[in-house]
């Protein structure tokens, strides 16, 4: 039993607010993967170092990163680091959070994409005469990231949709936020969120087939 | 002949007083359970006990309008923002969950008339220097998401147009960000207020001033076209108060003193 009658103006007339939520919901997913993905290589020349503790930090951060949710992850950026006098806005707990996220995937995406490069080719570069960090840098590094390129994308794509959790941390101004928002003023909950689901939909299908032709285009062989 | 046109007409008469459809307060009646939504993170009104049972004011208050309609309650919890699709997709008859009754929101659900009305208060942070509601001006101040008070502090803080306004998702994330001073100021009910700086959950808090709104009315709701239910509710509503229930249930629930005068004067309804 389904007792709704779905009347779309209301809801429409809230569209222009829900696309400048959506700019705000792109706008934190990016930043976030730019921050992830730098985050990310520090993270792999950590683990590449051979020094015991800055690979334990790798692991460390990889394993909270992956076996937490990214909600509880989010929710103590905001109110952990409240507990110690660090107050951070909803807008920078919510990337941090999700930055830090990405940064654990996309750190075993990379150790994925580095198994698949064969050691013989640092052992090339080395014997060339480059530094190890040389070989990193201009060998290993360029085809880890071309190997890295798809799943970097889903990680993308998870970013995206991480956004809406920002709500645990009373973040407004993302597409979620705002319709939830709109959604108590009116109760036009269905239709709110339908749209809103539209939006998340049209944007990530955005990002995975654009990433799929930017890499026809870079990575041909 | 006469008599067999006689019972002719009996049956088309008869044929024609069956009931078309049973609207929702015959198959509440019907089913023998009368589903409510009550929020349970909003004590005094919703919360639980020791041992994780409803108890409040709203819970009680379902059970009183199951005893009237003769049913069997069923208290099933929902968020604030979740009340309205456990309403549409048919989870609950009713909710019993201080539901403020704005125009903009019975333009999708039915309200009966309001069972309860609460004052607000502001509520800031002791290191915040706030004399009256007004010192919120340009501050960063928080509450609960899909509240009355939520929407107008976030309205207040736009027509002021500086400081910043947080929709938490919780009455206990509210006060824990203002708590910790990661908000300077909230606005919640009086009851809220009071029951939260006497816990002592929340150190460093302090009730600065009544938030100058009109008492915040809510309703019972139930689905828009239901009619008959929402008349029988407002039956309730009105016989609770005329039996005195309602200030009975507020002694329980809120404590001595006069319950929230439900009517407005100068208007009939």
């Amino acid at each position: 039993m389904f007792d709704y009658n779905f009347r779309w103006n209301q809801a429409l007339n809230s569209l222009p607010q829900m696309l400048e939520g959506a700019l705000v919901t792109i706008e934190i997913a990016v930043l976030s993967m730019v921050i992830g993905i730098s985050i990310a290589m520090v993270l792999t020349l950590f683990r590449l170092s051979g020094y015991r503790i800055l690979s334990a930090i790798t692991a460390t951060w990889v394993e909270v990163a992956r076996n937490t949710p990214a909600l509880f992850q989010i929710y103590m950026v905001h109110f952990g680091l409240g507990g110690f006098g660090i107050h951070l806005s909803p807008y920078l707990s919510l990337l941090i959070g999700i930055a830090f996220n990405n940064a654990g995937y996309l750190t075993e995406n990379f150790r994925g994409a580095l198994k698949a490069i064969p050691e013989t080719q640092t052992r090339s570069a080395r014997s060339l005469g480059m530094t190890p960090l040389q070989a990193f840098r201009n060998v290993v590094m360029p085809q880890m990231l071309r190997i890295s390129f798809l799943p970097m994308t889903n990680q993308m794509v998870w970013a995206i949709l991480m956004t809406s959790l920002g709500a645990v941390v009373a973040m407004n101004t993302d597409l979620y936020g705002v319709t939830s928002d709109l959604n108590a003023r009116t109760f036009r909950t269905f239709e709110l969120f339908a749209i809103a689901a539209v939006i998340f939909y049209l944007i990530t299908k955005a990002v995975t087939l654009s990433a799929r032709l930017i890499a026809a285009r870079l990575f041909r062989y | 002949m006469k008599s067999s046109i006689f019972i002719a007409g009996l049956l088309t008469a008869s044929a024609a007083a069956m009931p078309a459809q049973a609207d929702k307060l015959d198959d509440i009646i019907a089913s023998g359970t009368l589903r409510c939504a009550v929020v349970l993170d909003f004590p005094p009104m919703g919360s639980r006990d020791a041992s994780n049972n409803p108890i409040g004011f709203d819970v009680d208050y379902c059970s009183d309008l199951a005893a009237a309609l003769g049913v069997t309650p069923e208290v099933v919890e929902t968020t604030f923002p979740e009340r309205i699709p456990a309403l549409m997709s048919g989870r609950v008859d009713v909710a019993v969950a201080s539901t403020s009754d704005t125009l903009e929101r019975a333009k999708t659900v039915g309200f009966s008339i309001p069972y309860y009305a609460f004052e607000n208060a502001v509520v800031a942070n002791e290191k915040v220097e706030m004399a009256d509601w007004e010192g919120m001006k340009g501050k960063t101040v928080g509450a609960t998401a899909g509240t009355y008070e939520a929407i107008w502090l976030e309205d207040k803080v736009k027509e002021w147009g500086e400081g910043e306004f947080r929709p938490y998702q919780s009455q206990a994330d509210v006060f824990l960000a203002l708590s910790q001073g990661q908000i300077d100021a909230t606005v919640a009910t009086v009851e809220v207020s009071e029951a939260n700086v006497n816990s002592g959950n929340f150190p460093g808090i302090r009730i600065v001033d009544k938030a100058p709104m009109v008492p915040d009315y809510v309703a019972l709701i139930t689905l828009r076209e239901e009619y008959g239910l929402i008349n029988y509710m407002n039956l309730f509503v009105n016989q609770q108060v005329r039996t005195g229930r309602y200030a009975e249930l507020y002694e329980k629930w809120v404590g001595e003193g006069v319950p929230a005068d439900l009517t407005v004067s100068g208007v009939y309804r």
